[in-house]
């Protein structure tokens, strides 16, 4: 039996009926079409998933998709500024914090939640908070270093608000 | 991908008591209590288990608290979420051992989701909370329609994934008492990859006598060496009442190592992990020793 | 060299804005109007004959539109060695018998996910079972049950290098050693699993099919040989690929039952395995038993090596026979050996079979050949550096009727490590140790298993009227950079910036054959086509600016920032967009087009150019528990000519945790061909806390059979990670460790052997 699911997602309501035993992840990839949330395991292991409720980290495959009633997501495809990367986003691009992709959204999702959370995190405070997210490419410390680059960036724009 | 691909009816009590009562209602075998899902939903899309009946109880925000006295101690929800155990300021000062294991449960993804209530409840004999929990002395409500019952930590888990708790009750409740005077509790896991699940862990909780010379009062907790998360008391038997040294803490280490019964499985033998167990006693009590000579 | 405007230039991922703002599209998030959901159903033995497979139950389900077994399949037997038919030992699902737990036996579609793996429950199959074997070893006895009816002893190939008198070189060494070194199986577990799309055209025949895959072409053979069809009619589309690290370069049932059930129903089919399919169907990296002789001066001259080898191949042959005949090479890299002789075989099991993954038996070997370099170092009283300086290869060398080396700069590479390490590595803590490790690796391979006509890479540069370039290459970027690279070099090469080039990658009908991402062939082969297509088209500039300038023939143009000009008088030139319409006009209006092809010629048998380095690994030990911390990492790398330094960082510190993985906690434990741990929370990899600091350094060697002097730079720093840091554990403890994975179990018991043994504190 269907039930009703009102949530926010990147900043548009919905109202929509699903099967109970869906996971968030199924409903925004296939019920709203937001692909750029990618899944790679079945354990809730790899946080490739991630994306944000009500500002936190959370991986959508593990999270009953009824269970983000009355809330607000944001998934990947929420970060853009009309056309324009956001500047974590820019900083992945420029950092070269990405190969194949996959994981991507899910280490720039939890980067979002992080900078809010913590808006200049050491070397070792964002391994600590990004040890959640598997990726087989990179390596891992040039996200490290996209991300702090980021910190730096929200920083100023932060700053250049300011003075406005 | 592996998804829930049955159906079962889902159902979100508003208050406790709805939610006791949907559990008296359904068969034990009928109907899985959900809280945060982080370990539930897996065993659902592996079709481990396959309910009927669904009971969200991560709506009940009622259960979601932190309470503070500085005589009765800590009173945390059991739907609190991992990350606000670990976040929050007043545990960070009264139980620091509290935020630390929580700083190395999973990841932030899981604990931004998961309850700590959930985590107990689940059970699984490498958990990091329990262990932790024994060491503080601390106590879990149960709550069922009849009312409600207290269990000692160490005796809330019973085998693999299976507790005291009776069909119809819910773990409301976790409740830390005020440290003793004089005291230092550490707790620290191992696995070779950081923050993994355990292969073994050790909580300690050392108190001083008011000279801070001997031992006055242990509490050891072992995790993933046992059926489920268990008490050292042999090994405290070796500690109480005696100066604590490194030669004595390596006693207790090897003593605890054969309180253990670990197992060996795809990630490390029986023979590992007791050795873990020794080195980790002795490592963990040395630093909740330090802890309590500062305290 | 003359200063490019490109070319070694950090340069932004061109996938980069799509990647980041989850607009990339992989197979993975595709879907088609009216598509079909598929499940594959498995053996749940590892070896058994089929007696029978009722599936009418299965087809009553509502929601069900097709189910398939090997009957209703074309039969066609494929595999990627085709230069031998018989190693072609794989079909669209399994026809006779199962060979291994998770053998595809039948396949389902139906308008959902959920349906279609419900429906897999009602496939009534008999088996019968049949002993099997598990161990490479055991496998190849006379009385071990045969796994391919036609290939006795389960043999499935072998190979013989040698060059050199191997006994007389071991009778004139002062100190021979031997020691075995045993490697276990290990997944490549992209993040994005095996997935296909499929859709076939009843009207035309036709099939389209995306894949995340590592080679188009090769999964384009793969569906023609298994599916009887002309390889015109197949067209296999690449999306963007969630890595693959040599797990995607076979052909798959995933691929070939979707298109199978496409046929069938005449609606597109997707088929997407789960993770535990992952890790137990698909391709492991092949697991080893190596024995190894070495025979050396007393002052560290290298006489002679013998090797020995035995691998565990799995069910089929995948592209296996090419791990083992590369470790055959890579066992005699990178110093030099005099005599030289290696017998390697590869045995079926009954397990899931083994293939090519990143730096396929180059860490192998490697991890060999370094600790036994430094365990002879300590026995002659000669310093590690020392004795892999001594014996390091240099360019110019001939591997007797093997290869060559081109370009070299390992002995740059080694001075670098050491002058840094003695720099920054002052002082080191207790149980802290220094390891070495040399390395090298290949840029594509030469010998042609494929048994493909085509030159092994083909592009096609298309200008425009308004200057843009439409860049046209198979090549399969899977996350190394392909794609920036591609476009760089084709940017540098017609003297146009990167904003102007457009490129359409990994499509076979609309691209010339390009073998794919393996061995990191891409720079070196696809980078040389590329630049021969875009020398076609400047070629055609330069003869209209020539004739416009009127100029002495004898001087030289060149194509640089948007300009054609003279090169000894800059100044005097044109705009490139002005000769573009120039050229158009003259040709007829017809669109300026370069075709460029590479294959490598008289350079061997195994690749055409070599890069190659030195890493040190510093590595804090805990003798109590044997957990090993990685905490810095420094290497020095000859890749030549780096193209875009960002992408070779990101392959260098990409191979750095996948040899960390290797080395130190990856692992698939095997039960009677049970694989135990089919899952991320139980297959332990390398995370962010656990990873060093890397201090990463180029030497610059210019090789000239590379594009702009380019190669390797993908897999090359895999095999130097775990033998460095084995080796620093040797170094801090003694520890002598033959065996991956470096677990703490296993450390810790190698301590406490050298213990007993008490050896010197270095």
């Amino acid at each position: 039996m269907k039930k009703q699911l009102k949530f926010v997602v990147n900043g548009n309501p919905y109202d929509i009926w699903i099967e109970p035993r869906l996971l968030l992840v199924q409903v925004l990839r296939d019920e709203l079409g937001l692909k750029g949330t990618h899944r790679a395991c079945d354990e809730g292991c790899c946080c490739v998933c991630t994306v944000n409720i009500d500002g936190k980290a959370v991986k959508s495959c593990s999270v009953l998709a009824m269970q983000a009633n009355g809330k607000e997501v944001t998934t990947i495809e929420g970060m853009k500024n009309g056309a324009e990367l956001h500047p974590i986003q820019q900083a992945f691009v420029d950092n070269w914090a990405f190969q194949c992709g996959f994981c991507t959204s899910g280490q720039i999702m939890a980067s979002n939640a992080l900078l809010k959370e913590n808006p200049t995190p050491t070397r070792e405070e964002v391994q600590h908070a990004m040890d959640g997210h598997l990726c087989r490419c990179t390596g891992y410390n040039m996200i490290n270093e996209a991300i702090r680059d980021a910190a730096g960036r929200l920083q100023a724009q932060k700053a250049q608000e300011k003075t406005k | 991908m592996k998804n829930i691909i049955f159906d079962f009816e889902y159902l979100a009590p508003k208050t406790l008591e709805e939610a006791l009562t949907l559990l008296s209602q359904y068969d034990e075998d009928e109907r899985k209590v959900i809280a945060g899902g982080q370990s539930l939903l897996i065993i659902m899309r592996q079709k481990l288990i396959t309910p009927k009946y669904l009971i969200d109880i991560k709506g009940l925000t009622d259960l979601d608290y932190i309470k503070f006295d500085k005589k009765e101690g800590l009173k945390i929800g059991a739907l609190t979420i991992h990350r606000a155990v670990e976040k929050s300021p007043v545990i960070q000062k009264e139980f620091s051992v509290l935020s630390e294991m929580e700083q190395n449960l999973s990841n932030v993804e899981t604990r931004n989701w998961g309850t700590i209530g959930g985590d107990i409840a689940h059970s699984d004999p490498c958990g990091d909370p329990i262990p932790v929990l024994i060491a503080l002395n601390a106590r879990l409500k149960m709550t069922g329609l009849n009312g409600e019952r207290i269990v000692d930590a160490e005796d809330f888990a019973v085998d693999f994934y299976e507790t005291v708790l009776q069909h119809d009750e819910l773990l409301t409740e976790i409740q830390v008492p005020i440290l003793p005077p004089n005291t230092g509790v550490k707790f620290t896991k191992y696995n070779q990859i950081e923050g993994d699940l355990a292969l073994a862990s050790v909580a300690m909780s050392i108190t001083l006598d008011e000279n801070k010379k001997t031992c006055s009062d242990v509490r050891i907790g072992l995790g993933g060496v046992a059926p489920a998360p268990m008490r050292a008391k042999k090994a405290e038997d070796i500690l109480k009442g005696k100066k604590i040294t490194d030669a004595l803490l390596v006693e207790a280490g090897q003593a605890a190592s054969e309180e253990a019964s670990p197992t060996t499985d795809i990630q490390a033998s029986e023979e590992y992990r007791r050795e873990l167990v020794k080195v980790l006693v002795k490592r963990v009590g040395s630093e909740a020793l330090a802890r309590a000579e500062k305290a | 060299m003359s200063e490019y405007s490109i070319i070694g230039k950090p340069t932004k991922n061109v996938d980069g804005p799509a990647k980041v703002s989850g607009e990339a599209v992989y197979t993975f998030d595709m879907t088609l109007p009216n598509m079909l959901y598929g499940k594959l159903l498995r053996s749940p033995y590892p070896h058994a004959r089929i007696i029978s497979i009722d599936t009418s139950e299965a087809e009553k389900l509502q929601g069900v539109k097709a189910v398939i077994t090997g009957k209703d399949t074309p039969g066609g037997r494929y595999g990627l060695w085709r230069r031998f038919p018989e190693l072609c030992d794989q079909t669209t699902l399994a026809m006779d018998k199962v060979r291994f737990i998770g053998d595809a036996v039948a396949a389902v579609a139906a308008v959902s996910t959920e349906i279609a793996e419900q429906a897999l429950d009602f496939i009534n199959v008999e088996y019968e079972l049949l002993p099997a074997v598990f161990e490479p070893l055991e496998a190849i006895k006379d009385d071990a049950p045969l796994i391919h009816d036609d290939c006795s002893n389960n043999i499935n190939i072998t190979r013989h290098v040698e060059w050199g008198d191997v006994d007389e070189g071991f009778k004139n060494s002062d100190y021979v050693r031997e020691d075995r070194f045993i490697y276990g199986n290990q997944a490549t577990a992209s993040t994005e699993v095996h997935n296909s799309l499929a859709s076939y055209e009843k009207s035309t025949g036709r099939l389209t099919v995306w894949s995340s895959t590592q080679s188009p072409y090769y999964l384009q053979l793969g569906l023609s040989d298994a599916l009887k069809m002309r390889e015109g009619d197949i067209r296999v589309i690449k999306p963007h690929v969630g890595g693959g690290f040599g797990g995607k370069n076979s052909t798959m049932p995933d691929s070939l039952n979707a298109a199978v059930l496409s046929m069938k129903t005449g609606r597109p089919v997707k088929i997407v395995y789960n993770r535990e399919e992952e890790f137990t169907c698909t391709e492991r990296r092949t697991a080893m038993n190596m024995a190894v002789k070495l025979g050396l001066k007393k002052d560290g001259t290298i006489m002679a090596r013998e090797v020995k080898l035995i691998t565990d191949g799995g069910a089929y042959t995948a592209l296996g026979p090419t791990a083992l005949y590369l470790t055959g090479t890579y066992a005699s890299l990178p110093y030099k050996i005099p005599n030289y002789r290696y017998d390697g075989l590869r045995a079926y099991t009954n397990k899931m079979w083994a293939t090519s993954v990143r730096s396929f038996g180059a860490t192998e070997a490697g991890f060999a050949f370094e600790a036994q370099m430094d365990r002879a170092a300590h026995d002659l009283g000669i310093d590690p550096i020392e004795i892999r300086r001594k014996n390091a290869m240099t360019p110019g060398y001939e591997a007797p009727g093997q290869y060559s080396v081109g370009s070299c700069g390992l002995s740059e590479c080694i001075d670098k490590v050491e002058k840094r390490v003695k720099e920054k590595w002052t002082g080191l803590a207790e149980d802290e140790g220094v390891g070495y490790a040399c390395f090298d690796y290949q840029c594509g391979g030469i010998f042609n298993w494929i048994d493909t006509p085509y030159a092994f890479s083909g592009a096609m540069v298309k200008v425009n009227i308004d200057g843009t370039v439409d860049l046209f290459t198979q090549a399969s970027d899977i996350g190394q950079g392909t794609n920036t690279v591609s476009v760089m070099i084709c940017a540098e090469e017609l003297g146009v910036g990167i904003e102007d080039i457009r490129l359409h990658p990994a499509d076979t009908a609309t691209t010339p054959v390009d073998l794919g991402a393996w061995a990191s062939r891409e720079t070196m082969m696809n980078g040389n086509a590329i630049k021969e297509a875009a020398a076609e088209v400047k070629k055609i500039l330069i003869r209209v600016a020539r004739l416009k300038l009127a100029e002495n023939i004898v001087y030289d143009f060149e194509a640089k920032n948007k300009r054609i000009y003279l090169a000894i008088r800059p100044e005097r030139g044109f705009s490139y967009y002005d000769i573009v319409k120039d050229a158009i006009k003259e040709n007829d209006g017809q669109a300026l087009i370069g075709i460029g092809h590479y294959t490598p010629h008289r350079k061997g048998m195994v690749t055409p150019a070599w890069a190659f380095g030195c890493m040190a690994s510093r590595v804090k030990v805990d003798r109590e528990i044997g957990h090993v911390k990685v905490k810095e990492i420094i290497v020095a790398h000859d890749c030549g000519q780096p193209i875009n330094p960002l992408g070779v960082r990101g392959q260098v510190e990409g191979s750095i945790h996948l040899g960390m993985g290797w080395g130190l906690c990856e692992e698939q434990p095997n039960d009677n061909g049970m694989i135990l741990n089919p899952s991320f929370a139980d297959y332990k990899v390398v995370r962010t806390r656990d990873m060093p600091q890397i201090e990463l350094h180029e030497v610059l060697t210019y090789d000239p059979e590379g594009p702009f002097g380019a190669k390797e730079s993908a897999e090359g720093a895999v095999a130097p990670t775990p033998a460095s840091i084995a080796n620093a554990i040797y170094q801090a403890t003694g520890a002598e460790i033959n065996s991956n994975t470096l677990k703490p179990e296993k450390v810790l018991n190698a301590i406490r052997e050298a213990e007993k043994k008490k050896p010197a504190k270095r």
